[in-house]
């Protein structure tokens, strides 16, 4: 055992001074984590390289103000010192965590030394020290004990914002050296503009704080003991509070999260009504509230609201009123980037006090406006910035932040784009060299080979087996192939799903892994996609191309031809080559029976063609008939299909829109669709039964009974009625209700049901019972992601668990055990944040691409403008609706701020009236001079559509009605899919124009040189090389060069 | 309680210990020339007194008496200024009793009481300063107080606390631990035969995790018993070098 030693420390708790006497043990041996270490000290892990000029140590006081610069990944070799570890950690968990994920982060070159429990380099506190003198001595003696501990090898720069530290401590040592951070960027990292904009920045901010005014506008926070014990005794609930998106200023809902069984009326949430109620509690955190009494409840506003909500007193309708409360404590604040916009500065804004402090607006809505102290105010007026909030005190309107980045003028497309990037929390940096570096090699010179050990284990397929792929026209990531063959002479079938085989490549824990882990998904924007795996696997390697080796995780089982039973299921690593990369459409074509060319097949004789046809055909019509037997299966356990209005964009690498995946019934589709969920379906079975308490499964709760009320009332309005109780009848009674004249109630009513759906989501069998498995949506008691690992982490983490699956059943027992429960549903949480992230930026950009379209055209004159609507929903002051044409769903006012209400002229034209509306529960009313006007549930009207700008926010459509009569010149439903893709190209087209336009004003560059933004070729520097090779020779030749370059 | 992180990612504890290091036991024998058998124990900050007397013929009521073995009577008290703030404690209050009952418990595990029928062993001990684990530190103490009068024991019974926190077990908990929300399990052990005397955990913990805990419970007790031993041996031999003298 090693030396101890103690040491007293004194401390104060509750209130009451009291002297707490702890141990402190000291030893010899701490790691270092230094490649320089000479003294054998057992470092493992994340190490300091040794090649360095210096290292950084950062005093306790940096690390609490300037963490973020300390995040930089450029800075290398940065030593956290336990003490200013400890002193981050009573700033807030939030704060250390962040340290903490840093330290974890093997990108960034930074250690964690204890150098508390070092026996050379600890001191104890002096009598009438203060605590932070103490910590920079303990940081200073710290750093002074790495300068001996290398043996001189490796400089320490000791950074503090202390000037009397720097002054004693600078001289002391000599290998020591102690700056400012200031000084420390500027000599150090001139270069690095981004970290000394950062500083400046930060700095003002705290600067800014100390001047602070005293005057309160919101009630102090309780402290922390004070609100568990309230909750505790249920006189406070505490929750996640929820800002209205559409009554930002006032509306907020906090949804309890215990207390749903004890107290009833609480389920449905919390109303906080107003600013001071919300006490500086911004969307995201999580909040205690104590209720009001019941005399001051109040309803939440049903009536629509136009943009930001101004305050209409009065005359708004309110529902029930509902229980109300006030935020008393902020138990964790949560807080992440937020991208906000400075406004246009005019000369009435009254700046308070200093110009420098600008209220800058965030893009979105539910965060309030945040105060920015900056000296850069006038150049970045309309530009969008990243931010951080750094604190709100109780005696500031809005809370401080500072700018971290600048992203570009607001409006651009770029700019855009970004935003809905970063107010997802989604980072896509381009992969580093050191992650490429992973990758294997597969170029023209150096073709990529299967390895012969690796083919000795694996289950060789290319012979015995047909296999291809279907997937979308010009695919580039094929990752999942399939097969089919009769056996045992036509009484078996063998129905094979081949996966890619990612996991093979991507060693867990290597840095793609990590990459592709924070990721965790692909992101798939209108006009662009950011791949979750380096582009040499995701297109090359992993893919599973036609004619070419690939290493594949197969699931294959053996059905009985008749009764599709299963008789034996097979999971394990093999070795295949597709034999054809067909897409949707050709096989289709194949199975209709119709004339098609397979690619593959072209230039072969007709008769081996043939043959060769034949045997494919064959092979489509057995997948079909064993696909349809599946679906049958399914249907019968009350499988539901519904409608989703999303349409994806396809790619190719310049970034041009190649296809949109069509939602078109090909059902060769659904054939695929289904022998994709048949094997996640088995493989879920099979890592649940090996892992009982640590397999990573996708589960889709039941959805809340109460959330269905406005489908079956717009059913009922209709005259169909819905039957909610089970995913079975829900299913039966959607097929049912469907209007011969209208084909549009159909999907409207699927797509009310969808929305009516809770989120399907990841988790770890440990930690739910196993009855809440199921699978509302395939009607599945156990069902995960397995077929799509190239986009998907939890596919990867799928296949990673299925492998120990296998060695556990060979005996050879898991090569590397699968994390434990904890970490497999931390994991779980992480991606399922990331995939509403990504399910919530591919709808923004989305939105984004259609207000560009819009933006274009005039509203008045364009005839794209005009379009056809369904009305899919009533409330007080106008009325929802769905545009078929280009799958747009919004508000349309049947009266305007003004009072006045749309009455339609005798050939349905509508026009702005003062009149007054009355609300049905499935038709509104307008009645005005001209005569009353209905609008019915499910209704067509026409609605013209222009864009509402807006320079703070993102830009959204605004509907107007011009006619209660279907749209005339509406073609009867063109295909939408279509629609949607002219539209985006339309838009990346303007954009490039535009872009074009900008680049014509600077002189034609070519590729080469846009990049490197660079002059054509008589540029001055040229001039000056040419002058330097010339110096040599005579001066006669050079002044000829000059004149002729001149 | 979100507030302390009780073992750090580089697997340090709140005082600098590893997860399986205990804390530094100093001890000593023979404190007290009145008693027959008396020991004085630190482990850490906790620091304990235990006192033996006996064993000697029944005293107060006769009627416990057993034919066959001796009676172990044990008694636990805490002393006023033990914790960081003085508190009267009567004798009798419900968790010296329990403590009592526990100590009790142990002993009879492991004294050869049968060798001394219808007598009566009496252990006194006395937490003088008390910063987490002060049963096994009692149990500690006491074991060599009896030692020290030269009773016969089966084996050494040493016990420590461990607890549980990130899925890792952390022997011989302070108090800052224990208050900080771990679920602990107090084990006594008699090391040689690897027998448990007594096993104590009153928090919840999953079926899983108990085999671990106990390992590593056992372990601890090992390392304790390794100390003691020790502690014992310079004991005897400072005395046999005064003896002989």
């Amino acid at each position: 055992m090693i030396k101890t030693e103690k040491i007293l420390h004194l401390k104060s708790c509750r209130g009451r001074k009291v002297r707490v006497v702890r141990e402190h043990y000291l030893r010899e041996r701490v790691p270092c984590y230094s490649s320089l270490c000479q003294a054998d000290c057992g470092n493992d892990g994340k190490l300091l390289p040794g090649d360095l000029t210096h290292y950084v140590v950062p005093d306790a006081g940096v690390v609490l103000d300037y963490l973020e610069i300390l995040e930089f990944r450029e800075l290398q070799g940065v030593v956290f010192t336990q003490t200013a570890c400890q002193a981050l950690q009573s700033k807030g968990r939030r704060y250390y965590n962040r340290l903490r994920s840093l330290l974890r982060d093997p990108r960034h070159d930074c250690v964690l030394f204890a150098n508390e429990f070092q026996e050379y380099s600890y001191c104890p506190r002096e009598k009438g020290e203060s605590q932070e003198r103490w910590q920079t001595r303990c940081v200073y003696s710290a750093a002074v004990w790495y300068y001996n501990h290398l043996a001189g090898m490796m400089n320490i720069v000791m950074i503090t914002e202390d000037r009397a530290a720097v002054d004693q401590y600078s001289s002391l040592n000599s290998g020591v050296f102690v700056v400012s951070l200031q000084d420390y960027l500027q000599d150090f990292w001139p270069e690095l503009a981004a970290a000394h904009e950062l500083y400046a920045s930060i700095s003002q901010a705290l600067q800014e704080k100390e001047g602070e005014g005293t005057e309160r506008e919101y009630s102090e926070h309780l402290p922390a003991e004070v609100l568990e014990a309230g909750i505790k005794s249920g006189r406070y609930s505490q929750g996640t509070l929820n800002v209205s998106k559409h009554r930002a200023q006032n509306e907020a809902f906090v949804q309890t999260e215990d207390l749903s069984d004890k107290n009833t009326d609480l389920s449905s949430g919390v109303l906080v009504f107003g600013g001071k109620n919300r006490n500086r509690a911004v969307h995201g955190d999580r909040v205690v509230v104590e209720l009001l009494p019941r005399s001051e409840w109040r309803g939440q506003v049903t009536s629509l609201t136009e943009g930001q909500g101004e305050d209409r007193s009065g005359e708004d309708s309110w529902s029930k009123p509902m229980p109300t409360g006030r935020v008393v404590g902020i138990l964790q604040r949560n807080w992440r980037d937020y991208v906000v916009t400075f406004p246009t500065r005019d000369g009435t804004q009254s700046q308070t006090r200093n110009s420098q402090r600008i209220l800058a607006v965030p893009w979105d809505r539910r965060i309030p406006k945040i105060r920015i102290s900056t000296q850069q105010a006038d150049t970045l007026q309309d530009h969008r910035v990243v931010v951080r909030i750094d604190s709100w005190e109780s005696t500031s309107l809005y809370p401080n932040g500072h700018s971290v980045r600048v992203l570009g003028r607001a409006g651009e497309l770029e700019t855009e784009v970004q935003t809905i990037l970063i107010e997802n929390c989604i980072h896509v940096p381009p992969f580093s060299d050191a992650q490429l570096r992973e990758m294997p090699v597969n170029s023209p010179e150096k073709p990529w080979t299967v390895d012969p050990t690796e083919a000795a284990v694996r289950r060789d397929l290319r012979e015995s087996h047909l296999v291809f792929s279907i997937d979308p026209l010009g695919c580039e990531d094929v990752d999942d192939t399939l097969s089919v063959r009769r056996v045992a002479g036509g009484k078996l079938l063998e129905l094979g799903v081949h996966i890619a085989d990612v996991t093979h490549f991507v060693a867990e824990g290597s840095l793609t892994d990590l990459e592709a882990r924070m990721r965790a998904t692909t992101y798939y924007l209108a006009d662009r996609r950011y791949d979750m795996l380096p582009a040499v696997l995701s297109a090359d390697l992993c893919s599973l191309l036609g004619g070419v080796d690939r290493y594949a995780m197969s699931v294959m089982w053996e059905l009985d031809a008749q009764t599709l039973a299963v008789h034996k299921v097979w999971f394990g690593r093999t070795l295949i080559r597709s034999s054809y990369q067909l897409h949707y459409e050709l096989a289709q074509a194949l199975l209709s029976g119709e004339q098609a060319v397979v690619p593959e097949l072209v230039g072969l004789g007709s008769k081996e063609k043939d043959a060769k046809l034949a045997q494919l055909v064959q092979a489509l019509e057995t997948l079909t008939h064993v696909a349809r037997q599946l679906r049958a299966q399914r249907d019968q356990g009350g499988a539901l299909e519904l409608e989703g209005v999303e349409v994806r964009a396809q790619l190719d690498e310049d970034r041009n829109i190649t296809a949109l995946v069509p939602r078109q019934p090909l059902e060769v589709h659904e054939t695929v669709a289904e022998c994709m969920i048949y094997a996640n379906h088995w493989v879920a079975r099979k890592i649940q039964e090996t892992f009982p308490a640590q397999a990573l499964l996708r589960r889709h709760p039941p959805p809340r009974q109460e959330l269905f009320g406005q489908l079956v009332d717009s059913a009922k309005a209709q005259g169909f009625s819905i039957d909610t109780r089970s995913n079975k009848a829900l299913a039966d009674s959607l097929d049912q209700a469907v209007d011969s004249q209208d084909p549009l109630v159909n999907r409207i009513l699927r797509m009310m049901a969808t929305q009516a759906m809770s989120q399907a989501v990841y988790f770890s069998t440990g930690a739910q019972p196993q009855d809440q498995y199921y699978h509302y949506g395939l009607a599945l008691d156990r069902y995960t992601h397995f077929t799509s690992p190239i986009r998907r982490y939890a596919d990867m983490v799928v296949h990673r668990l299925l492998t120990a699956a296998i060695e556990v059943e060979k005996g050879t027992g898991p090569g590397k055990v699968p994390g434990s429960n904890k970490e497999v549903e931390e994991m779980a949480h992480h991606i399922n944040s990331k995939n509403r992230a990504a399910q919530r930026a591919q709808s923004l950009s989305t939105a984004l691409f259609q207000c560009l379209y819009f933006k274009e055209r005039d509203a008045q004159s364009d005839p794209r403008c005009t379009a056809d609507a369904v009305i899919y929903s009533i409330r007080d002051n106008g009325v929802l609706v769905f545009i078929p044409q280009y799958g747009v769903k919004g508000p349309v006012y049947m009266r305007n701020k003004d009072g006045q209400v749309v009455a339609p002229g005798p050939d349905g034209r509508c026009e702005w009236q003062s009149g007054s509306v009355r609300r049905f529960s499935d038709r509104i009313t307008t009645t005005s001079s001209s005569g009353s006007a209905t609008f019915r549930l499910f209704g067509h009207i026409t609605v013209r559509i222009s864009v509402l700008s807006t320079s703070c926010h993102a830009d959204s459509l605004n509907l107007e009605v011009v006619s209660n009569e279907p749209h005339r010149g509406a073609q009867p439903e063109q295909p939408r899919p279509q629609g949607r893709n002219q539209l985006v190209q339309e838009v990346v087209r303007l954009a490039e124009e535009a872009q074009e336009k900008a680049a014509q004003q600077l002189p034609k560059l070519s590729r080469e040189e846009r990049e490197f933004r660079q002059s054509k070729t008589p540029n001055l520097y040229s001039l000056l090389e040419e002058v330097r090779e010339l110096a040599l020779m005579d001066t006669e030749q050079v002044t000829q060069v000059c004149a002729t370059t001149a | 309680m979100a507030g302390l992180e009780l073992l750090s990612d580089q697997g340090y504890r709140l005082d600098g210990r590893k997860a399986t290091e205990l804390r530094k036991v100093q001890a000593r024998m023979g404190v007290f020339a009145q008693a027959d058998g008396s020991a004085y124990l630190e482990q850490g900050n906790t620091k304990a007194l235990a006192v033996v007397y006996g064993p000697h013929e029944m005293r107060g009521s006769r009627s416990r008496t057993l034919h066959d073995r001796a009676v172990i009577n044990c008694q636990y008290s805490m002393a006023t200024f033990s914790t960081a703030e003085r508190k009267r404690r009567p004798h009798g209050d419900r968790k010296s009793t329990e403590m009592s009952l526990h100590l009790k418990q142990t002993f009879e595990a492991a004294v050869m009481t049968q060798l001394y029928p219808r007598s009566q062993i009496d252990i006194y001990v006395k937490i003088l300063q008390s910063d987490g684990g002060n049963y096994s530190v009692c149990v500690n103490a006491a074991t060599l107080a009896v030692i020290d009068a030269g009773i016969p024991m089966r084996d050494y019974v040493c016990a420590c606390t461990v607890g549980f926190v990130d899925e890792t077990p952390l022997a011989d908990l302070c108090f800052a631990e224990e208050s900080g929300g771990v679920s602990s399990l107090a084990l006594a052990l008699l090391p040689r035969g690897g027998q448990i005397a007594l096993l104590q955990m009153d928090a919840r913990l999953h079926q899983d995790h108990l085999e671990t805990l106990i390992e590593a419970a056992m372990t601890a007790c090992k390392g304790v018993s390794k100390v003691l031993d020790e502690v014992v041996r310079q004991h005897l031999q400072e005395r046999s070098v005064l003896s002989g003298e």
